[in-house]
C-alpha cells in the first residue's frame, strides 16, 4: 500500500457537491479523484508551487508548473479551507526539498459519539458534551465555598417549613375553634401569634441566607472570572485571535456572571422549591388523597401552557433585545464620530436614522407589552384551575359533612405552594441551558493549551549577539503564507530596516521574533539558540518595541513607563523619559510624573504618546529594539524629536525598524526589502538605490508624492 | 439557474432600493442632481472600464480564465463584483494573477453571448452561496445555532448541517425577503425568498428573523 497525504474536497469542477480525494503518494504522483474516476494526474516533480486561491464562500487548488504553466486540481467549500492549505504545505516541502515527508494527517475533528463535525474553535460536541460531567465540574470548583452554601441551603430549607406552617395554623384555627365557636381569646391569639411567629422567623431566616448566598455565588463568580483572565493572559496571539476581543470580554465578565446568577437565583431556589414541593405533596396525600389528585389533574396542561408561554415572550423579548442593541449602536456610533457627522452636514441624516432605529423599538415594545397584557392573565387563569377544580369538589364534601372547612382552607393555601414551583420549574430548563452553557465557554479557555509553550527546563541565554531567521515560512491562516523562506543574519548592534508594500509581511517578521507566534516552518535563532527553546518571559523582557498604535493604560505617566519594569527606580524613569525626549513636556505639567492621562492617554498629544511608549520600551535597558512605525503617525516637526532620541537610544543596540517613512531609515545599517513574504532586496540605502529596484521606486514615489505635498 | 435567480434578486433589489442595496442604488440617486460634479469627477478620474471590444475571455487548457486584452494575454485573472448584492451582473473587476486590475467591466449584458458564458461561468465559481430551499431543523446548542438545510444550486438539492456563531451578525436580511446565513466555517447559503418557504421552514427560522 502506497503511503499518500490525502485531502478531501467537496465541490466538482461544476461547482456541485461531490467526494473527491487530491493525494500526494510517495511515488510523487499528485492524483486527482472522485469516486473510481481519475480526473487528474500529475508528477509533482513538475510542480513548482501549489497554492489556494480563495473565493467568496468557496475555494479552489491549483498548480504552477516549473513552465510557468498553471493547472486547476480542484475545487472546494469553505468547510475544507484549512485542509487544503495543510496539503500545499507538504507538496511545497517536495517541490523545494525533494524529500517526501508527510505529517500526521490531522483529519477534520469529529464527536467520538455522534460522528458530527466539531464546530471550528470548540472542544465539545454541540450535541453530545456531557450535562452532568459540566455540571459536576462547576460543582468542584464550588468546593472552596461550601462552608457557605452548604448552610445558606439549610437555612432556607428552614425558612420554607416555616412558610408551610401557617396554613397548617389557619386549618386549627378554623376547625378546632372559629367553626365549633368553641375558643377561647387566648388560644386564638395564641395560634395568631404562633403564625406571625414563624412568618418572622422565615423571613429573618430567608434574609440571612440570602445574605450567605449571594456572598458565597460573588465569590465564586469572581473566582471563575479571574481563572479565565489568568488563562487568557497565558494563551498565544494564535489562539486568542481566533475569538474576537468582545467574545473573549463576554466569556469574562458575562459568562461568569450567568454562572453567578444560576448558582445565586437557580441553585438557591432549586432547593428551596424541591423543599415546598416534597413537603407540601407529603402533607396533602396524608390530608386528602382524592382532593390532592384533583389539584394535580391540571398539572400536564398548566406546564404546556407555561412553556407555550415562555417560548413565545421570550422569541418576542429577545427581539426587543436586539432591536434595543441596534439602537444603541447607532448611538455609540454617531456619539462617537460626531465630528465627522458634522463635517460632512449629515446630522439630519443620522437623525433620520436614529429615529428610524428608535421607532422601530418604540412599535415591539408597544407588541410586546400588549401581548405580556393579554397573556399574563391568561396564563395566571390557567394556573388557578386547580383551585377551582379543589374548591367545587371541596365545598360539595363539606356540604356532605366529609370534609372540613379548615382542611379545605389549608389545602387552597397548598395549592399556591404546588403552583409557584410549577411556574419555576417549567423555566428552570432555559435557565440551565444558560448556565450551561456559560459554564462550557469558561471551561473552554480553561481548557485550550498555550501554543506557544515552553519548555520545562528552557534554556535562558542572554538575548545578545546575532540573531538569524533561518528558511522561515508563515501564515496567520496556513493556506495563505505571509512570509515565505525569509533567511536573515543580524549582526549585535546592527540597525536594520524593513521596507516594502503594506501586506508584504515587515509586521509579522517582528511579530515572530518577539515570539507572538511560532513559525510554520524554519527557525529564529538568537544567540545561538532557537527562541522556542527560550522562555516567552525571557525573551520578552529582552526586547523592547514602539508601535504605530501606542497603548498608554489609564494611570498616571510615571505608571505607564515603569509598566516594562515594575520594580524600577525614580531615576530609571525619569532617565528613560528623557531619553525619549518626553521628560520636558512631562514637567511642563502641573503633576509632572503624577499626572494621570486618560484612557489610551487621550489627554496628551500623539506625539507625547509616542514618547512615553518609547520610554516604556527602553526603561528596561533591551537588547533588542523594535520600532514597528514608531513615528510614522506624527508630524514632521515631532517625529524629528523622536528620531532624534531614537538615535540615541539604538546606539549598541540590535534595532529593527519599520517604516514608511522611508527617509528615517537611512541611518539603517542595512535595508531589507520585503516583497510579497520575501526578501527581494539587501543592502544600504545608497545600494539599494543604485540597483534601481523595488527600493528605488519605493523612493521616487515618495519623493513625488513630497513635491506635490509641497506645491500644494 | 444560479446566475440568473442572481441576477433577478439584483434586480429585485434594485426596484425595493432596500438597505443594502439602498447603499449603491443610494449613492447614485444622491449623485444624480449634481450631475455635473459627477460627469467632472468621472472625467478627472478614469474608472478604468475595459474597452470589450477588444476584449477576449477564454478558457485555459489548465482550466482557468483567461483574457486577451491590450495586446496582452492574461493566463489567469479574478473577476470580482463591486456591488456583489445589489448589482451582481454590473461593475465588475477584472484583475490578473497579481490581482493589478486591468479594468472594469460596467454590465455583463455589454458582452456578447459567448463571452458572457464564460465571465458568469468564472463569476459562479468565484461567488458561491447555494440556495436554502428547507429547513429541516434549527437547535439552539451553547451559543451556537445548529442548522439542517436542504441547500442547492442549479436545482440540485442537498442536506447540509452548519453551525453559525453570533447569530445577530451572522443571520442577516439582506432586503426584505432575502436571507443569507454564514456559518463558522466561511460558508454563506442565501434564502432568496423567506415568504417563498414552506410554513414550517419559516417558523424555524423565525426567531432569528430581525
Amino acid at each position: 500500500m502506497l503511503k499518500s497525504y490525502d485531502f478531501q474536497y467537496d465541490l466538482d469542477l461544476a461547482m456541485q457537491p461531490a467526494k473527491g480525494t487530491l493525494s500526494f503518494d510517495e511515488t510523487g504522483r499528485i492524483l486527482s479523484r472522485i469516486g473510481d474516476k481519475t480526473l487528474l494526474a500529475l508528477p509533482a516533480k513538475e510542480i513548482a508551487e501549489v497554492s489556494v486561491i480563495p473565493g467568496v464562500g468557496c475555494g479552489l487548488l491549483f498548480a504552477r508548473r516549473d513552465d510557468d504553466s498553471e493547472i486547476l486540481l480542484c475545487r472546494f467549500t469553505m468547510s475544507s479551507m484549512k485542509a487544503a492549505g495543510e496539503f500545499c504545505k507538504v507538496v511545497n516541502f517536495y517541490a523545494q526539498t525533494k524529500q517526501y515527508v508527510i505529517p500526521d494527517q490531522k483529519e477534520k475533528p469529529v464527536c467520538e459519539k455522534c460522528g458530527r463535525p466539531l464546530v471550528e474553535g470548540m472542544s465539545v460536541c454541540l450535541f453530545c458534551y456531557n450535562k452532568i460531567s459540566v455540571l459536576k465540574r462547576a460543582l468542584e470548583l464550588l468546593r472552596p465555598f461550601a462552608g457557605k452554601i452548604i448552610p445558606a441551603e439549610l437555612f432556607l430549607a428552614l425558612s420554607s417549613v416555616m412558610y408551610l406552617l401557617v396554613p397548617l395554623f389557619s386549618r386549627i384555627l378554623i376547625d378546632e375553634y372559629l367553626r365549633p365557636m368553641k375558643g377561647t381569646f387566648r388560644q386564638i391569639l395564641l395560634l395568631a401569634g404562633a403564625m406571625l411567629l414563624a412568618r418572622t422567623v422565615g423571613e429573618l431566616i430567608f434574609i440571612l441566607s440570602s445574605r450567605v448566598f449571594n456572598e458565597a455565588s460573588i465569590r465564586y463568580a469572581n473566582h471563575l472570572r479571574n481563572l479565565a483572565y489568568e488563562k487568557i493572559q497565558k494563551l498565544s496571539l494564535n489562539s486568542l485571535s481566533k475569538r474576537t476581543p468582545g467574545d473573549l470580554i463576554r466569556r469574562v465578565m458575562e459568562d461568569t456572571t450567568t454562572v453567578k446568577n444560576f448558582i445565586s437565583d437557580g441553585g438557591r431556589w432549586a432547593v428551596e422549591q424541591i423543599i415546598i414541593f416534597g413537603i407540601v405533596l407529603v402533607i396533602l396525600l396524608f390530608t386528602d388523597f382524592r382532593l390532592t389528585l384533583l389539584v394535580f389533574l391540571p398539572v400536564p396542561v398548566v406546564c404546556l401552557v407555561l412553556s407555550r408561554f415562555w417560548r413565545f415572550i421570550h422569541i418576542r423579548y429577545e427581539r426587543q433585545w436586539r432591536k434595543n442593541s441596534k439602537c444603541q449602536s447607532i448611538l455609540h456610533d454617531i456619539i462617537k464620530g460626531i465630528r465627522t457627522v458634522k463635517s460632512f452636514g449629515k446630522e439630519e441624516m443620522e437623525i433620520k436614522k436614529f429615529s428610524n432605529a428608535t421607532r422601530e423599538l418604540a412599535q415591539i415594545s408597544s407588541d410586546n407589552e400588549s401581548v405580556w397584557a393579554c397573556l399574563f392573565p391568561t396564563m395566571t387563569f390557567f394556573t388557578g384551575i386547580g383551585e377551582f377544580l379543589v374548591l367545587y369538589y371541596g365545598g360539595n364534601k363539606i356540604l356532605n359533612g366529609t370534609l372540613t372547612f379548615g382542611v379545605l382552607v389549608q389545602f387552597t393555601m397548598y395549592i399556591t405552594y404546588i403552583y409557584a414551583p410549577l411556574r419555576w420549574f417549567v423555566s428552570f430548563p432555559r435557565w440551565l441551558a444558560d448556565a450551561l452553557t456559560g459554564m462550557v465557554k469558561i471551561f473552554e479557555i480553561l481548557d485550550e493549551e498555550p501554543d506557544i509553550t515552553s519548555l520545562p527546563e528552557p534554556k535562558n541565554v542572554p538575548v545578545a549577539g546575532r540573531v538569524s531567521f533561518e528558511n522561515v515560512s508563515f501564515g496567520y491562516k496556513s493556506y495563505e503564507p505571509v512570509l515565505r523562506d525569509i533567511n536573515l543574519a543580524i549582526r549585535p548592534g546592527e540597525m536594520i530596516g524593513i521596507v516594502g508594500r503594506s501586506g508584504a509581511g515587515k509586521s509579522t517578521m517582528i511579530n515572530l521574533l518577539m515570539r507572538l507566534y511560532d513559525p510554520n516552518r524554519g527557525r529564529i535563532i538568537i544567540n545561538g539558540t532557537d527562541i522556542r527553546d527560550m522562555s516567552p518571559e525571557h525573551l520578552h523582557e529582552n526586547i523592547g518595541v514602539v508601535f504605530q498604535d501606542t497603548f498608554l493604560f489609564a494611570g498616571s505617566i510615571y505608571d505607564n513607563i515603569a509598566y516594562a519594569k515594575p520594580g524600577a527606580t525614580i531615576e530609571e524613569v525619569i532617565a528613560a523619559a528623557k531619553a525619549a525626549n518626553a521628560h520636558d513636556f512631562i514637567m511642563r505639567t502641573a503633576d509632572g510624573y503624577n499626572t494621570i492621562i486618560g484612557e489610551n492617554g487621550h489627554s496628551i498629544s500623539g506625539g507625547e504618546r509616542q514618547r512615553l511608549a518609547i520610554a516604556r520600551a527602553i526603561i528596561k535597558n533591551p537588547s533588542i529594539l523594535i520600532l514597528d512605525e514608531a513615528t510614522s503617525s506624527l508630524d514632521v516637526e515631532t517625529e524629528s524629536v523622536i528620531q532624534d532620541s531614537l538615535s540615541r537610544i539604538v546606539r549598541g543596540r540590535t534595532t529593527i525598524a519599520i517604516a514608511h517613512r522611508l527617509s528615517t531609515l537611512r541611518s539603517a545599517h542595512r535595508l531589507i526589502v520585503l516583497d510579497e513574504g520575501r526578501i527581494a532586496e539587501m543592502g544600504t540605502h545608497v545600494e539599494l538605490l543604485r540597483k534601481k529596484g523595488i527600493y528605488y521606486r519605493l523612493v521616487m514615489a515618495q519623493r513625488q508624492t513630497s513635491r506635490i505635498a509641497e506645491n500644494n | 439557474m444560479e446566475t440568473a435567480g442572481l441576477a433577478a434578486a439584483g434586480m429585485e433589489m434594485e426596484a425595493a432600493g432596500t438597505a443594502e442595496a439602498g447603499t449603491a442604488a443610494g449613492a447614485t440617486a444622491a449623485n444624480a442632481p449634481d450631475k455635473e460634479a459627477s460627469s467632472s469627477l468621472a472625467y478627472a478620474i478614469d474608472i478604468g472600464m475595459l474597452d470589450l471590444e477588444n476584449a477576449e475571455f477564454y478558457v485555459t487548457p489548465g482550466g482557468f480564465t483567461a483574457l486577451k486584452y491590450a495586446g496582452k494575454d492574461y493566463k489567469r485573472i479574478a473577476l470580482r463584483r463591486a456591488l456583489p448584492i445589489g448589482h451582481p451582473m454590473e461593475y465588475i473587476s477584472v484583475a490578473d494573477k497579481d490581482n493589478k486590475e486591468i479594468g472594469m467591466i460596467r454590465s455583463l449584458c455589454d458582452l456578447s453571448e459567448k463571452q458572457y458564458g464564460i465571465v458568469v461561468a468564472e463569476l459562479d465559481n468565484r461567488y458561491y452561496s447555494p440556495l436554502v430551499y428547507e429547513v429541516k431543523s434549527v437547535k439552539d446548542k451553547l451559543g451556537y445555532v445548529y442548522l439542517e438545510l436542504v441547500i442547492g444550486r442549479d436545482d440540485r438539492k442537498y442536506k447540509k448541517s452548519c453551525a453559525v456563531k453570533d447569530v445577530n451578525k451572522n443571520i442577516r436580511m439582506l432586503d426584505d425577503d432575502r436571507l443569507a446565513i454564514f456559518d463558522v466555517d466561511g460558508n454563506r447559503y442565501i434564502v432568496p425568498s423567506l415568504t417563498g418557504l414552506d410554513k414550517k421552514s419559516l417558523k424555524r427560522l423565525e426567531p432569528y428573523l430581525f
